[in-house]
C-alpha cells in the first residue's frame, strides 16, 4: 500500500484507516499475550495454531458461499472463521477425551481437516485471490468500525471474565489437581476458556493473517517468562513487548510499505533474540562475579 | 475431622489395589499409613480426595460419605511429587498462596501460616528460584491456608535432608496438637520424629490398623 511521504505520526492524523488500524492491532496487541500466557502455562502452545487453521477452512466457506453461491447476507467471511474456530476448539476437546494418554493427537486431526477444507473451497471458490493472501497473512489496513466494536467488546468481556475469576484461572493453570480438590469444575472452565481462546484466535487472523496467530500470542509470552520476576509482572512485560511489535511494526510497515502483520511478528521475534541474548549476558556475568567472590573468599 | 473407612475396595481395571481395608480415627489423631511400594497407600489417600472415584458407603469424613463430596477443600493435601504443579512460568510463593485462598482468610492469617512454616521470608520469591524443601513447605503452607481439619502429607519428607526431616516433623506434630488430623504416608516410619497415635499397615491392599501409644516429639 502507498502512503502519503508524511512521517506515521502526521499520517496517523490525516489517514483515518492507519488510526483504525493501529487502535485494532493496540487491542489485540493487549489481549493475545494475556491469553497466550494462559496457553503456555497449560502447555497447549499448538493449540492456537491449530484453530487458527481451522479458521482458515471458516473463511474459505464464507469465500465460496459468498463469491460462487452469492450468498451475500453473509456479510464477512469472519464471521465464519469464528464459527469454524468454536467448532474446530470442541472437536478439539472431543479428541482430547477420546486420547485420554495422547491429547495432542488431537491438533494434526484438526489442523489437517481445517488445511483440506481450506484448499478444498479455495479451489472452489476460484483459486488464489488477494482475500486469501489477507487471510494468510493479515489485512491490519482494512479494518473497519465493525470489527474495532468486535474486538473491543469481545477484548472487554475476556478481561472482566479474567478479572472476575482471577484465583480460578491460575488455580486451574498451574495446578489442575489442586484446583479440583478445592471443588473447581475443571470441565467447565476448560469447555469457556476453549471457547474464549477460539475466539480470539479467530479476531487474530485479521491482524496478523492464519500463518502468524500463534505468534502474536506465544512470542511475546515466550521473551517475558525470561525475565520476568512474578506471573503479574510477566504479564505485564508481554503485553508491553506486544504493544511495542504493534506500534513499531505499523510504524516501519508504513515507511518501507511493507506488510504491517508480517512486520509485527517480525518484530516480536527481535524482541524475543534480544531478550535471550542479553539474559544469557546477564547470567554468565552473574556467575562470573560469583566464581570471583568464591576465589578472593 | 473423623475418619471411617468401612470395607474399601478398590482397583484399577482388572487389578485390585485395596481388599476390604478398614479404619477409624477420630478429630485430632494422627495416623501414619506404612507399607511398601506398590502396596496401594497412594491409592488409599487418592480415594479419600475424590481423585479416584469410590461407591457409596466406603468413606466418610466427619460422618459424610464422600460420594456426595463436591469440595475437599477442608482437607490439606501435600502430593508426594509435585510433577501436577506446571514449573518454569514466573510465579512467587506470594501468587500461588493468594489464588489457593479459596476461603479468604486474612492477609495476616496467611503470613502466620508462612511464619509458623518457616518461610516468610520467601514470599515474594519466584517458585523456580527455591530448593525442593522449600517447595515442599510452600505446598505445607498452601495445604494449610484453607483452614484444613485434615492434612494428608504423602512421603513428604523424599529428598530431604536430615536437618529439615527433623523440623519437618516438629511443624507437623504442632499442627496436629493444634487439633488437625494427620494422615501421613510413609515407607519408613522409623526415620521420622512424628508423633503418631494410629498406624495403618498396607501390604498387597490389605490393611492392619491398630492404636500406639504416643511418644514424646519434643
Amino acid at each position: 500500500m502507498i502512503l502519503a511521504d508524511a512521517p506515521f505520526i502526521v499520517a496517523l492524523f490525516d489517514y483515518p484507516f492507519l488510526r483504525y488500524a493501529l487502535i485494532a492491532g493496540l487491542i489485540m496487541g493487549f489481549i493475545t499475550p494475556l491469553i497466550g500466557s494462559f496457553v503456555i502455562i497449560r502447555r497447549l502452545s499448538f493449540i492456537a495454531d491449530t484453530l487458527s487453521h481451522f479458521s482458515l477452512a471458516g473463511l474459505s466457506i464464507g469465500l465460496f458461499l459468498i463469491n460462487t453461491i452469492g450468498m451475500d447476507f453473509i456479510g464477512d467471511p469472519l464471521y465464519l472463521a469464528i464459527i469454524a474456530s468454536v467448532i474446530g476448539a470442541f472437536i478439539i476437546e472431543i479428541l482430547r477425551g477420546y486420547y485420554q494418554n495422547y491429547k495432542e493427537i488431537s491438533m494434526p486431526i484438526v489442523m489437517s481437516l481445517g488445511t483440506a477444507l481450506s484448499a478444498l473451497f479455495i479451489s472452489l471458490s476460484g483459486g488464489w485471490n488477494s482475500s486469501i493472501y489477507n487471510f494468510l497473512f493479515g489485512s491490519l489496513l482494512t479494518v473497519g468500525d465493525e470489527y474495532l466494536a468486535i474486538i473491543s467488546i469481545t477484548t472487554a468481556s475476556v478481561l472482566i471474565l479474567i478479572i472476575i475469576f482471577y484465583k480460578q484461572i491460575v488455580l486451574v493453570s498451574f495446578d489442575e489437581q489442586y484446583a479440583r480438590l478445592v471443588g473447581i469444575k475443571i470441565g467447565r472452565f476448560q469447555f469457556a476458556s476453549t471457547l474464549i481462546l477460539s475466539l480470539v484466535v479467530s479476531l487474530s487472523i485479521v491482524t496478523v493473517g492464519v500463518l502468524l496467530v500463534s505468534s502474536l500470542m506465544i512470542i511475546p509470552v515466550a521473551a517475558a517468562m525470561k525475565i520476568g520476576k512474578s506471573f503479574r509482572n510477566t504479564m505485564t512485560i508481554s503485553i508491553i513487548f506486544s504493544e511495542i511489535s504493534v506500534i513499531f511494526g505499523l510504524w516501519i510497515s508504513y515507511e518501507l510499505d511493507i506488510p504491517p502483520g508480517a512486520t509485527i511478528v517480525l518484530i516480536n521475534i527481535l524482541i524475543l533474540v534480544l531478550v535471550v541474548l542479553i539474559n544469557k549476558i546477564f547470567v554468565s556475568k552473574r556467575i562470573k562475579q560469583a566464581q570471583k567472590e568464591i576465589q578472593t573468599k | 475431622m473423623r475418619v471411617n473407612v468401612t470395607n474399601l475396595t478398590f482397583g484399577y481395571d482388572y487389578r485390585t489395589v485395596l481388599k476390604d481395608l478398614s479404619f477409624k480415627i477420630n478429630s485430632g489423631d494422627f495416623l501414619a499409613v506404612i507399607g511398601n511400594n506398590g502396596s496401594g497407600k497412594s491409592t488409599l489417600i487418592k480415594c479419600m480426595l475424590g481423585i479416584n472415584k469410590v461407591g457409596p458407603n466406603q468413606i466418610f469424613l466427619d460422618d459424610v460419605d464422600i460420594a456426595t463430596y463436591k469440595s475437599f477443600i477442608n482437607i490439606g493435601y501435600v502430593p508426594q511429587k509435585f510433577d501436577d504443579f506446571n514449573y518454569e512460568f514466573p510465579i512467587t510463593v506470594n501468587e500461588i498462596l493468594t489464588a489457593s485462598n479459596i476461603s479468604n482468610i486474612t492477609e495476616d492469617s496467611k503470613l502466620e501460616i508462612l511464619d509458623k512454616i518457616g518461610i516468610l521470608e520467601l514470599q515474594h520469591e519466584n517458585i523456580n528460584n527455591l530448593s525442593g524443601g522449600q517447595l515442599q513447605r510452600v505446598f505445607i503452607v498452601r495445604s494449610l491456608m484453607n483452614n484444613p481439619k485434615m492434612l494428608i502429607l504423602d512421603e513428604p519428607t523424599v529428598g530431604v535432608d536430615r536437618k529439615n526431616v527433623e523440623a519437618f516433623y516438629k511443624t507437623v506434630n504442632e499442627l496436629n496438637k493444634d487439633g488437625i488430623t494427620i494422615i501421613l504416608i510413609t515407607h519408613n516410619i522409623h526415620e521420622s520424629n512424628a508423633n503418631y497415635s494410629h498406624v495403618l499397615s498396607i501390604h498387597n491392599g490389605e490393611g492392619v490398623f491398630q492404636e500406639v501409644e504416643r511418644g514424646d516429639d519434643e
